[in-house]
């Protein structure tokens, strides 16, 4: 069972006894309470405040493998620090690359991510139709896109598609949510609250994938939906696409339609919305919460963790490039 | 498995056995540590303690399925918590 922290405080976090240290700072630089992390059970660390460290800690974490995920003010994603990989595997590397650079290849799996993405986000519109919301119109048109999907015959066609699908889950967050209004999205930065839900969200469910990615044998940088830029882990985002729906979408309904979150959690000023300490720390708590949540899976016919369906994601990419067995995207069935 | 461990050991071996337990436990009162290990984890936790331990020492590991089947009343001051959220 391997953890996440959440840092918020700013603080020194330091190696001291073979373990984590954190002592937290308040603005007149007086220390607080020290508290000790269990090294052996954290997974990995997600710094919200200013966090001062020495490369010591570092390479103790290098060996835990530990990964350390940092974001802005702002909570935007700035960076990861990456543990040695750990896992290395040539062939699956050469494996992986090769089915990036031929476009059939390449095209198979995006396509699957596309519709895996899509219909997933038809399974949450449907559990809100049979709820009462009017979905009619926004099931209709995604299912109509998503009969596109096998026609496409290049990437920038495919993302279009996917853009569109998108587009038109969208709409349908007005009427699911009771008393946020969402009106298209935007973001960087985002206009309004449920913007900016989507947009922390999607951010926690990238590093989610990042985290598990990182312990299977698939490289990282390496994407087949997504273009592979610099400095970006793209697969995470091919995965991302899957889950989002699932992880994200839905529990920013649950929360705001439960009004456990509400408009005091968040900031207005300044020309753009985003969450507020509270907020961040109720999304967090659910988040996690979500990730822990059990499905009876049908294939393996044990009870699995969301967290454990995006590791087992991977493990089907990875067999797909050795062609051992063709990739399937997870499907909600439920 | 979720995990309250109890130990009393000689003044000399105290300190050592608190850093020890702390690298796979949260600390919550002196001498008590609980949280959430696997299997594995905790035979390695209890092989590292029994190195550490002489004949009068003594340590109690109580162990529940899940945190879920455990309630926890705090009275007077809890010492530290042992959320994910710093």
């Amino acid at each position: 069972m391997e953890k996440t922290f959440y840092l918020f405080n700013p603080g020194r976090l330091s190696r001291k006894d073979n373990t984590l240290k954190f002592v937290p700072v308040d603005e007149n630089g007086k220390e607080g309470q020290a508290r000790y992390l269990p090294v052996e059970t954290v997974g990995q660390l997600f710094v919200f405040g200013s966090l001062d460290t020495n490369s010591a800690l570092y390479n103790f974490l290098g060996k835990q493998q530990v990964s350390v995920h940092f974001f802005d003010y702002y909570e935007h994603y700035t960076g990861s620090f990456y543990p040695k990989e750990y896992l290395q595997a040539g062939k699956m590397q050469v494996c992986q690359t090769l089915h990036y650079a031929d476009p059939h290849k390449r095209q198979r799996i995006a396509k699957k991510l596309v519709d895996g993405a899509a219909f997933n986000m038809l399974r949450n519109l449907k559990y809100y139709q049979s709820r009462g919301k009017d979905l009619e119109q926004q099931i209709e048109g995604i299912t109509l896109l998503q009969q596109s999907i096998p026609i496409t015959d290049d990437i920038p066609m495919l993302m279009g598609i996917e853009g569109n699908i998108r587009q038109v889950y969208y709409t349908a967050f007005d009427k699911i949510l009771n008393d946020f209004n969402m009106g298209g999205r935007s973001k960087q930065p985002p206009q309004n609250e449920v913007n900016a839900l989507i947009s922390f969200g999607n951010m926690l469910c990238y590093t989610a994938c990042l985290d598990q990615i990182y312990h299977t044998q698939l490289n990282p940088t390496v994407s087949f939906l997504h273009e592979p830029g610099t400095r970006r882990f793209s697969l995470a985002l091919d995965l991302a696409e899957i889950f989002k729906p699932l992880l994200v979408d839905r529990t920013i309904f649950k929360l705001l339609n439960k009004k456990v979150l509400q408009s005091r959690d968040f900031d207005d000023k300044l020309n753009r919305v985003v969450l507020k300490e509270a907020g961040k720390k109720k999304l967090i708590e659910a988040w996690e919460e979500r990730l822990k949540e059990t499905i009876k899976h049908r294939a393996l016919k044990k009870s699995v963790s969301y967290k454990h369906l995006i590791k087992l994601e991977c493990h089907k990419v990875a067999k797909h490039v050795m062609d051992m067995q063709g990739y399937e995207p997870f499907k909600a069935w439920w | 498995m979720y995990i309250i461990l109890v130990y009393d050991v000689g003044q000399k071996r105290v300190g050592k056995m608190l850093k020890l337990c702390r690298r796979y436990l949260s600390w919550i009162q002196n001498s008590v540590l609980e949280g959430e290990l696997t299997e594995v984890q905790l035979k390695q936790l209890k092989a590292e303690a029994k190195d550490l331990m002489e004949k009068e020492d003594s340590l109690i590991i109580f162990s529940s399925r899940n945190e879920r089947w455990l309630d926890k009343e705090v009275i007077g001051e809890e010492k530290s918590s042992t959320g994910q959220i710093l």
